[in-house]
């Protein structure tokens, strides 16, 4: 595996599981989930998931997100060019919604500009870890540079990030979409479908109930049949998300993974949400 | 005797004479409603579009009937209320537009310009309906081609004019049924007998068995405004003498209101020079209290550089789609702030719009692209007539019939807006959705009636689902819950209940509690609406 010349990195919001990271090897750096005075990287460990979106509800202050420091990120660097690297290709949460490429771009430059590729994903949470599965494949292979970072645009075209929003009063306290959270309005309880494309997250439709979201976002996850790949993503909803994923089944890859997102997504989005990432198979054309 | 013929100052005193007719009549019309709910306003809306319209002529000195009939029929165009208020303005417009550029009327002309008018009007709406307003114009009408055919006065046609249009306005209950179990003759055809006699000169007389009026009869016999001054003061004295005042002030100003007693008359005038009322009754030995005097022309000319700043603007306008919006109550407005209307103007059940409103609320915008959301049924064709005088605009409405429905709009509006749809699509969106709202209204009963099987009673609560009355009961959760099994539920899965003014948000939990428990797996919301007359405005979907 280290003896391929590129080596692929990516943050923890790109929300691939540890098994797939090893088996990938990717490396992937935490940001980080501020919970009152407490600041706890966001690595998949030092964090009770399962805890956290528990408690969540009922906690007074929602907790913060933060982006890993430039120390972190030079340092992060340092370990996989120790490794062997000779270049690294790094792709990220969106610079739109989060410091965390700046961190990346201050760390990368520390160890030498030309020794890291930063690639701006565009996306979250699985949108981020299709481009860096496809790079990570293609770097095994010993592909070139330019044919990874080809292949991560083409693998961002073909692939789209939908949620169903539970409920709006996470978003609104977290204030990092605040044109999606006046665009979807007050009072009425409102359950929209959020997509996620060139780095924003946008409603795309306004439910009144979640029977019908879900009907919805049905419709729109069966637009992108045929697909390669497939995750159901949820926040503290897995009973839910399992039960979406049966109503699909028949475009649904055998491979497709029901996945609970990050805290660090998980803390804006709220319990109860769930979505969709898909990859759909005409990518590869 | 002959009347040869008439010139425009004639035909001016003529529509005063007519709107003074209206005025008197207007609660009667208001009582001639369908339903027996509390917004009944059809006289109301008639007398406004009316007053609009003489608020145009007031001041002009033309004798050339063409001058005064056209701008009588642009105010009426620009006043225009209601669906009766709007076709009545249509009528007016097919009627000046008859006349062509004769400076006077005679009766060859008469005949020709009623049968444009009633060309006009049945054109004006997209299903014509017989039994309303258009079927007394078109009875009226061809009346005269019929009877008239050679030189015949213009007094004896009037005359046969209004005999048919009488005729015609007590058929309207057998050629519209709904009228006919309700026991109404219908309000805007009686509207239109109402003005016509009073252009006649006489008074229309009513058949008895008439709807009871309640409430209070408005005294609006303002006849009309314009510039110069609004001079309005207290006379105080001892043996004032109320009906001399008001002959002698009819002299000086016009839109005299004079009223009260020995020991104090309140004046109202409009003049051109506020000092000479105001010497009259000083001179009376009268002392002068409350004395208010306002520039109606200096009004006038704010208005119309507000305006014209508002077209100014239009060469950067916006290709974004806007709305605008009808509702009543603050909660209701703020729904449909939130879900980012342009803009929400008052009025609803019994409070109209008129159509000038909306072409203010739209030379305001900052968009090119307008959708008009009337939220009743009784506002769209306003509504409509202002996206068709609006040219500089391109403004569709989307005729919903209550603020339910628009709010099911206003969420596809959203969608619509997100994905940069234009004006067509968004409409398109936005008609899908509205048309998916099934809504229940809940209102009381301003008098005894029966409705079809219904039997109902005065202050009765009536459930009106879609437009349609259903249930009617003396306690408020029977006739919410008669309307609900009335429904087909199968595929219901969201109640939202609006509660409107004067009642709390704990007693609109309780009624989603009931019906709750009278229909099982229900997701049920409840939201301030803040509406009048309307306890809960309820959608479903």
């Amino acid at each position: 595996m280290t003896s391929s010349r590129i080596h692929i990195a990516a943050d923890s919001v790109c929300d691939l599981p540890a098994d797939i990271v090893e088996s990938l090897n990717v490396h992937i750096i935490p940001t980080y989930v501020n919970i009152g005075s407490e600041s706890i990287p966001d690595d998949g460990q030092s964090l009770d998931r399962e805890r956290f979106f528990r408690e969540l509800p009922s906690m007074r202050n929602l907790p913060t997100t933060a982006a890993p420091s430039p120390g972190d990120a030079e340092a992060f660097y340092r370990t996989i060019l120790d490794d062997g690297a000779e270049r690294i290709i790094s792709i990220h949460v969106p610079a739109k919604l989060s410091g965390t490429l700046n961190a990346m771009r201050l760390g990368a430059e520390a160890v030498g500009a030309n020794r890291v590729t930063l690639v701006d994903s565009l996306q979250l949470t699985f949108g981020i870890g299709y481009q860096v599965w496809a790079a990570a494949e293609l770097a095994a292979q010993g592909a070139e540079l330019a044919a990874i970072l080809e292949a991560i645009e083409r693998v961002r075209q073909h692939t789209r990030v939908y949620a169903i929003i539970d409920t709006m009063e996470y978003l609104r306290r977290s204030g990092r979409v605040n044109a999606l959270v006046a665009s979807v309005g007050g009072l009425l309880k409102i359950k929209p479908i959020v997509d996620v494309s060139d780095g924003e997250v946008t409603s795309i439709a306004r439910l009144r109930t979640w029977s019908r979201a879900e009907r919805r976002l049905r419709q729109l996850t069966r637009e992108q049949s045929p697909l390669e790949r497939l995750a159901v993503l949820h926040v503290s909803s897995r009973a839910g998300a399992d039960r979406f994923l049966d109503s699909i089944r028949d475009i649904a890859p055998s491979d497709t993974l029901v996945i609970e997102t990050t805290p660090t997504l998980g803390t804006h989005i709220g319990p109860g949400s769930i979505g969709v990432a898909t990859l759909s198979k005409d990518w590869r054309r | 005797m002959p009347v040869p013929s008439i010139g425009g100052q004639a035909l001016k005193r003529m529509f005063r004479a007519g709107l003074e007719s209206l005025s008197q009549d207007v609660e009667l019309i208001n009582m001639h409603n369908v339903f027996p709910v509390p917004d009944g306003d059809t006289g109301i809306n008639m007398y406004h579009t009316l007053k609009r319209a003489y608020q145009e002529i007031d001041r002009l000195e033309s004798d050339d009937i063409s001058v005064i009939a056209q701008r009588f029929a642009y105010g009426a165009l620009m006043g225009a209320r209601g669906n009766s208020g709007t076709i009545l303005s249509q009528l007016l417009k097919g009627f000046a537009d008859g006349l062509g550029e004769s400076p006077i009327l005679i009766p060859s002309l008469l005949k020709s310009a009623c049968q444009a008018a009633v060309k006009q009007g049945y054109a004006s709406v997209s299903q014509p309906t017989e039994g309303t307003i258009l079927t007394v114009a078109r009875e009226a009408s061809e009346s005269l081609s019929l009877r008239h055919s050679e030189n015949v006065s213009l007094r004896m046609m009037l005359k046969s004019l209004i005999r048919a249009a009488q005729a015609s306005l007590e058929n309207t209950p057998n050629l519209l049924p709904i009228l006919k179990d309700a026991s109404v003759l219908d309000a805007g055809g009686m509207g239109l007998v109402s003005l016509l006699r009073g252009m006649a000169g006489g008074r229309a007389r009513w058949r008895a068995g008439r709807p009871k009026t309640g409430g209070d009869i408005p005294t609006a016999v303002e006849g009309a405004e314009s510039f110069g001054y609004d001079v309005q003061f207290l006379m105080i004295g001892e043996g004032l003498d109320v009906a001399r005042t008001r002959r002698d002030l009819e002299e000086l100003g016009w839109s005299v209101i004079v009223a009260g007693d020995q020991a104090t008359i309140k004046v109202h005038i409009h003049a051109d020079n506020p000092a000479i009322p105001l010497d009259y009754a000083v001179k009376t030995g009268a002392a002068l209290d409350d004395v208010v005097v306002e520039n109606m022309e200096l009004q006038h000319q704010r208005h119309l550089s507000s305006v014209r700043r508002g077209t100014a603007q239009s060469d950067a306008l916006s290709s974004d789609v806007a709305v605008i919006a009808v509702a009543e109550g603050d909660g209701l407005r703020t729904v449909f702030r939130g879900l980012n209307c342009s803009k929400i103007i008052s009025g609803g059940a019994g409070r109209n719009p008129a159509a000038e409103d909306f072409i203010n609320a739209i030379k305001n915008l900052a968009s090119n692209c307008v959708i008009i959301l009337p939220n009743n049924r009784n506002i769209v064709l306003a509504a409509q007539q202002a996206a068709d005088l609006a040219v500089d605009r391109q403004v569709k409405v989307l005729a919903t019939d209550n603020v339910l429905q628009g709010i099911g709009a206003m969420l596809a509006f959203g969608d619509a807006s997100d994905s940069g749809a234009d004006l067509e699509a968004a409409l398109a969106q936005m008609s899908a959705a509205s048309a998916e709202i099934r809504s229940i209204e809940i209102t009381q009963a301003v008098r005894n009636t029966r409705f079809r099987e219904l039997s109902i009673n005065q202050g009765d609560y009536i459930a009106i689902v879609d437009g349609e009355i259903r249930a009617a009961s003396e306690e408020i959760e029977t006739a919410v819950l008669d309307a609900f099994s009335s429904l087909d539920i199968e595929d219901v899965e969201l109640v939202t209940v609006y509660y409107g003014a004067g009642v709390s948000g704990v007693e609109s939990e309780q009624l989603i509690k009931r019906i709750r428990m009278a229909v099982e797996g229900l997701e049920c919301e409840s939201i301030y609406g803040g509406q009048p007359l309307y306890p809960f405005l309820i959608s479903v979907e």
